[in-house]
């Protein structure tokens, strides 16, 4: 019995090979170097000449105005952008859950963002967001509102990416919401209507809590996403004005491959690395998911 | 049984991670002491390329010594990567080729890291050479460098919309007798009531590296810098009275409505502005795509106080790798690349600025007027970028600054702005 199971097992291995290999390769030895060089000195000019230089980079880090900049900038983004793209891709599902002529259109509609590149989406928003000729302005002069200055105003710009993250994303939660929502079977919709339950007592009582796994695997994401924005502001803003749009994986590319600093850029990957595991166990301790069932 | 598991999985990774090592073997070094490896930015097709191509042959048959030049080309990508990565990764392996292209402003970091040794006395016919073109190749006192072309920046204006403002030929600056910052603000502000629009785009909206490229001549041009001739020293030098004056005046051209921080897309292309500050690749799309817009180049305006004509420069060079060990082959090639018939070769194919006297004289006679207009202003008041080996920190801190000066409401005190500009700048210098 014993011989059959080991044989089982050493097959597995086979199997889990290829993933384990290019994990390694390019996962857990890139970590573990990212973590040696974080302690020296790496200038990506001067490779061999590097030093050994202890915890100094870890200490610079928490005085760089820039890197805490960094910090806040993306905890108003994530703050702001989780409610409304989560909130925006239940909608969306909710409208095309329905069966009614021209679903397809919409679901293809609400999903084509997601298709499009990131860069290209936001090359077409600098368009949409020119404070002089862009057609968000165009419509609030119509409305008898004034221009406002968005991209190029420090207030505006993090809540621009915002709005234009949380479109462009929202389509992609869409589709996960609606399999989810399929998944809830009808009968007990039935069983509600003749209880007497009203459309908002189904949905309440019904829909949110069927949809509990498919939210937090939902949240999830989202919120581990939402810490990696670098696409938009690199290209819509490089990080201005005034460093009100830069955010650490942005800083990060910035101080390792433009200032060639990759002894500094990888102490701030680790910490940030650290921070964000830290905040997503949290995050599943207060949701309370990662329990048996529903940890997928 | 578990270490046998381990021992499969420990056998496999082996043997995998030696099958990469070996095809990861290095391709770039030299094989002997006549034959010279280079590295090139740009792809086969292009015309920078095929130029290239046809330099290769004529060195290989032409040279004496019976040195032998073998090229591999490497476009950048478009963030620019490409290239730079294979650069990057040869460092780590110690495998550069023998001669290498590299860009203006990575001459200083470079040449402090060792990666690129001196080549001025390769170099034949160096007086013939654009001072600025030897400046951006310079480090303590050394050329490691030698651009092989040049790139320039003038204002681009509208002849239609500048006469329907009233704005008269005579008015107009010349090389000769440019205009002082007061006299182009007057005649923005002509230009601004008659269209009701900012007269110029300058390019604010762009804080790439753009900025401190087509912004610093006016500060050169007051006679400020941004740091000392060493490069040491920054406080004193980019919050001196002469650097205030021309932030001072970018800040009145947007505070006038002038110029703006967020330009309409292609406004000068379609009409909307009468001015733009751009370089000499905008007289192609200009040809090419808005035959309808009749333009002229005119030069950069200058420091009322000094009236001393300043202008951007700057493009990619060649350099000879610290490994090589075909220094004297290499140092060949560059000198056959960067002489007069190959270079312009080069430059014509591309239509770039030359970096020599001698081509400036040829491709004059081939080029169209905006072009020639360019050349000349280069020769005469080329000023290249500051050599510093931490170059992309400060003409960063360059650029937050003039995005700082241009939001005035917050920053209206531009003294107090430099002072701490400044300071962030000293902090990268060493």
């Amino acid at each position: 019995m014993k011989s059959i199971t080991s044989a089982k097992s050493n097959q597995a291995w086979i199997y889990l090979f290829p993933a384990l290999l290019l994990l390694t390769l390019f996962l857990f030895i890139p970590a573990l170097m990212s973590i040696y060089y974080s302690l020296t000195d790496y200038n990506m000019l001067a490779p061999q000449a590097r030093l050994f230089i202890g915890l100094k980079n870890y200490l610079t880090l928490f005085k760089d105005p820039i890197f805490l900049k960094s910090v806040r900038n993306v905890a108003q983004f994530v703050i702001f952008v989780m409610p409304l793209q989560v909130g925006v891709a239940l909608g969306l599902a909710l409208i095309v859950n329905k069966k009614r002529p021209g679903n397809t259109f919409f679901k293809i509609s609400f999903f084509a963002p997601v298709v499009v590149s990131l860069v290209v989406t936001s090359v077409l928003w600098l368009y949409i967001l020119n404070p002089e000729q862009g057609l968000l302005n165009g419509v609030l002069n119509q409305l008898g509102l004034p221009s406002q200055p968005l991209l190029t105003s420090p207030k505006q710009a993090m809540f621009a990416i915002i709005g234009l993250s949380a479109w462009q994303g929202a389509g992609y939660q869409m589709l996960i919401f609606l399999a989810g929502l399929q998944n809830i079977p009808n009968e007990i919709y039935e069983a509600a209507t003749l209880d007497g339950a009203g459309k908002w007592e189904k949905f309440r009582h019904i829909t949110l809590p069927m949809l509990k796994p498919t939210s937090l695997m939902i949240l999830t994401t989202t919120f581990i996403d939402a810490f990696k924005l670098i696409v938009q502001p690199m290209v819509m803003t490089q990080g201005g004005p005034m460093d009100s749009t830069i955010t650490p994986v942005y800083y990060i590319y910035r101080t390792g491959f433009t200032d060639r600093q990759l002894g500094y850029a990888s102490a701030m990957t680790i910490v940030y690395g650290v921070a964000i595991i830290l905040f997503t166990v949290i995050q599943r301790k207060v949701t309370g998911a990662g329990g048996d069932n529903d940890d997928r | 049984m578990k270490l046998s598991k381990f021992g499969i999985v420990a056998v496999l990774f082996a043997s995998a991670v030696g099958l990469s090592a070996c095809t990861a073997k290095n391709d770039a070094s030299g094989s002997g002491k006549d034959t010279v490896n280079m590295w090139v930015h740009y792809s086969k097709e292009d015309p920078e390329g095929k130029a290239m191509k046809q330099n290769i042959n004529a060195f290989n048959k032409e040279n004496k010594q019976g040195y032998t030049a073998k090229v591999q080309y490497i476009p950048r990508s478009g963030s620019g990567g490409g290239y730079e990565d294979k650069i990057n990764a040869a460092l780590n392996s110690n495998t550069l080729p023998d001669v290498l292209t590299l860009d203006g402003p990575n001459t200083a970091a470079y040449a402090n890291s060792k990666i690129i040794q001196p080549v001025g006395k390769y170099i034949k016919n160096k007086d013939d050479i654009l001072q600025s073109i030897r400046d951006q190749g310079t480090f303590n006192n050394k050329l490691y460098a030698i651009g092989y072309s040049e790139s320039g920046v003038g204002i681009y204006y509208n002849k239609k919309m500048f006469s329907a403002a009233g704005i008269q030929e005579s008015e107009l600056p010349t090389l000769e007798k440019p205009w002082t910052w007061d006299e182009f603000m007057d005649i923005s502000k002509r230009l601004k009531q008659k269209y009701n629009a900012p007269a110029i785009d300058m390019q604010l909206s762009d804080h790439s590296e753009m900025s401190i490229y087509s912004l610093a001549p006016f500060m050169w041009s007051a006679g400020g810098n941004v740091t000392n001739s060493k490069g040491t020293k920054a406080v004193g030098y980019f919050n001196s009275d002469e650097t205030n004056s021309a932030f001072q005046f970018i800040q009145n051209m947007v505070k006038n409505g002038y110029t703006t921080i967020s330009p309409k897309q292609k406004g000068f292309q379609t009409g909307k502005y009468a001015m733009m500050l751009s370089g000499s690749w905008t007289i192609q799309e200009l040809d090419n795509q808005y035959k309808d817009i009749d333009y002229g180049i005119l030069p950069y305006p200058v420091s009322p106080k000094t009236k001393k004509l300043v202008s951007p420069t700057g493009s990619w060079q060649y350099a000879m790798s610290s490994s090589t060990k075909a220094p004297k082959a290499a140092g060949a090639l560059i000198n056959f690349l960067v002489a007069k018939k190959q270079m312009y070769r080069t430059d014509m194919s591309n239509t770039v600025l030359p970096a020599r006297k001698s081509v400036s004289e040829l491709m004059k006679k081939k080029v169209n007027a905006p072009m020639q207009f360019l050349i000349d202003q280069n020769q005469k008041s080329g000023h290249a970028r500051p050599v510093l080996v931490n170059y992309p920190q400060v003409s960063r801190t360059f650029a937050e600054t003039v995005t700082k000066a241009t939001y005035y409401k917050e920053n209206p005190d531009i003294a107090k702005l430099m002072k701490k500009q400044a300071q962030d700048i000293q902090q990268y210098l060493k």
